[in-house]
């Protein structure tokens, strides 16, 4: 095992931001604000899976 | 001698974290790792401090500020069974509810017929890990979280509302339990983060610990790579939950990579790859892991020296620590090895001579911590926990 294996789900992600672009309408502002705000908050729903398996 | 608590704050951190560099701080840091212990020192019951975290959090820096330790765990209890009934989890027993309010918390596996995780459940689990424990393993935990395709109720929608906030508010208070018992009693947090081995995971909340040994034999092949699919997503966790300071280790308590669990063949193919991999991942990006080596773990340790210099600390429970030393001591800090029996049923006395044991043979040039073999639970008795913290402050002084 020498490198992470990318699955079409990679950690820290549940609905990739691929996904997600396809829903949207065209994005006439500041496209990367939007994929990275929606990275940020996409692993938050993450975390809370693993955690549960993890911790608690 | 340190005039302020900032002061003897520092002083600690200094102390813990050149034994954990395997070097000679003024004296040997102590670092007990207290659960239930805390709750009946403090006058709680164990139904008081895993209901009612806060109760958990009081009771841990009484004990932090009364025994003067360098070092602990900011709730050694850690469940919050409040977070754990409003997600509406099955596998746990919760004092005062299920169980008796004086005993502790216990994790409650399924029968072998009835796993979290069925046989026939390894190509989903490995194909996609996050969407296996969303769709399939969460609603068969929870008895409120419904599967896709099935009819939401207002319960499904209110475990993952109550269990979000619950998480984010137990979370924050850790962080100010933290601050405190820096601010309070000078004590460091001696671990941060979350991590477990990818097969203890499919072993604890997946399959099933005699699932899971059936597995190793009927599809030894999926069990490696539901292993090695679980590893990316265990090892993010752990790195995203990590002291930002990488100051003081990820904790991992590992459950059946020990003897009688796993021969060492077994260990070899099924348990140690992904563990090392996620070790050597840590170490990379400059984060030391705590190895709670619970149980037997001897017969492992020439894998465990294959791990590069310093990436973890090495604690020792039921192994010999003479050996563990001669194995691992030029690597590794080690921690542990008082006998919890001793601390439960010994006198003060068996106490200091357990512990200058343990200091003669594996402390004299540094790189050891002070602690029990295992957690303690409400049986060690507290002048035997005191015999411990005394004893080692003054003899262990370089």
């Amino acid at each position: 095992m020498n490198q992470i294996q990318q699955t079409n789900r990679p950690p820290m992600t549940t609905i990739p931001w691929e996904e997600k672009l396809k829903e949207m309408p065209p994005i006439p502002g500041d496209k990367e604000l939007v994929e990275r705000v929606w990275k940020q908050t996409d692993s938050l729903g993450f975390l809370y899976i693993y955690f549960c398996l993890l911790g608690f | 001698m340190a005039n302020d608590m900032e002061q003897l704050y520092q002083q600690r951190l200094t102390r813990y974290t050149t034994a954990m560099r395997n070097e000679k701080p003024d004296r040997i840091p102590i670092r007990p790792f207290v659960a239930e212990f805390v709750a009946r020192y403090a006058g709680f019951t164990c139904q008081d401090v895993v209901h009612d975290y806060e109760k958990a959090f009081e009771a841990t820096r009484k004990c932090a500020a009364e025994f003067d330790w360098d070092a602990t765990v900011s709730n050694m209890v850690w469940v919050w069974t409040g977070l754990t009934e409003a997600i509406s989890l099955k596998y746990y027993a919760v004092p005062g509810i299920h169980l008796p309010a004086d005993k502790a918390f216990q994790y409650v596996e399924p029968p072998e017929g009835a796993a979290w995780m069925g046989p026939d459940d390894y190509d989903a689990l490995i194909e996609d890990p996050t969407g296996y424990l969303y769709n399939v393993w969460l609603p068969r935990v929870a008895n409120d979280v419904v599967a896709p395709g099935e009819p939401s109720t207002m319960r499904n929608n209110l475990s993952f509302v109550k269990g979000g906030m619950a998480m984010m508010q137990y979370f924050g208070g850790l962080a100010q339990q933290g601050q405190r018992l820096r601010a309070e009693s000078g004590t460091v947090s001696a671990i941060a983060g979350m991590l477990k081995v990818p097969f203890d995971i499919i072993a604890d909340k997946l399959r099933g610990y005699k699932g899971l040994c059936m597995d190793l034999f009927r599809q030894p092949e999926k069990v490696i790579a539901a292993c090695e699919a679980l590893a990316p997503h265990l090892l993010e966790v752990a790195a995203m939950t990590a002291d930002p300071l990488r100051q003081v280790p990820v904790g991992l308590w590992m459950h059946r990579g020990c003897m009688p669990f796993l021969s060492p063949e077994q260990f070899e193919r099924f348990y140690w790859p992904t563990l090392k991999w996620i070790l050597c991942e840590l170490h990379n990006r400059g984060i030391q892991t705590l190895f709670y080596a619970e149980g037997e773990w001897n017969p492992n340790l020439k894998y465990i020296a294959e791990l590069p210099d310093l990436s973890i600390v090495y604690h020792v429970d039921r192994g010999d620590i003479e050996e563990v030393h001669r194995a691992l001591g030029h690597k590794f800090c080690l921690s542990g090895g008082i006998p919890n029996d001793v601390l439960a049923l010994g006198t003060p006395d068996d106490v200091r001579s357990a512990c200058k044991k343990v200091i003669d043979a594996v402390a004299r040039d540094g790189g050891y911590i002070m602690d029990a073999s295992a957690i303690m639970q409400d049986d060690t008795l507290p002048e035997n926990l005191r015999a411990m913290t005394d004893f080692t402050r003054e003899y262990g002084q370089y």
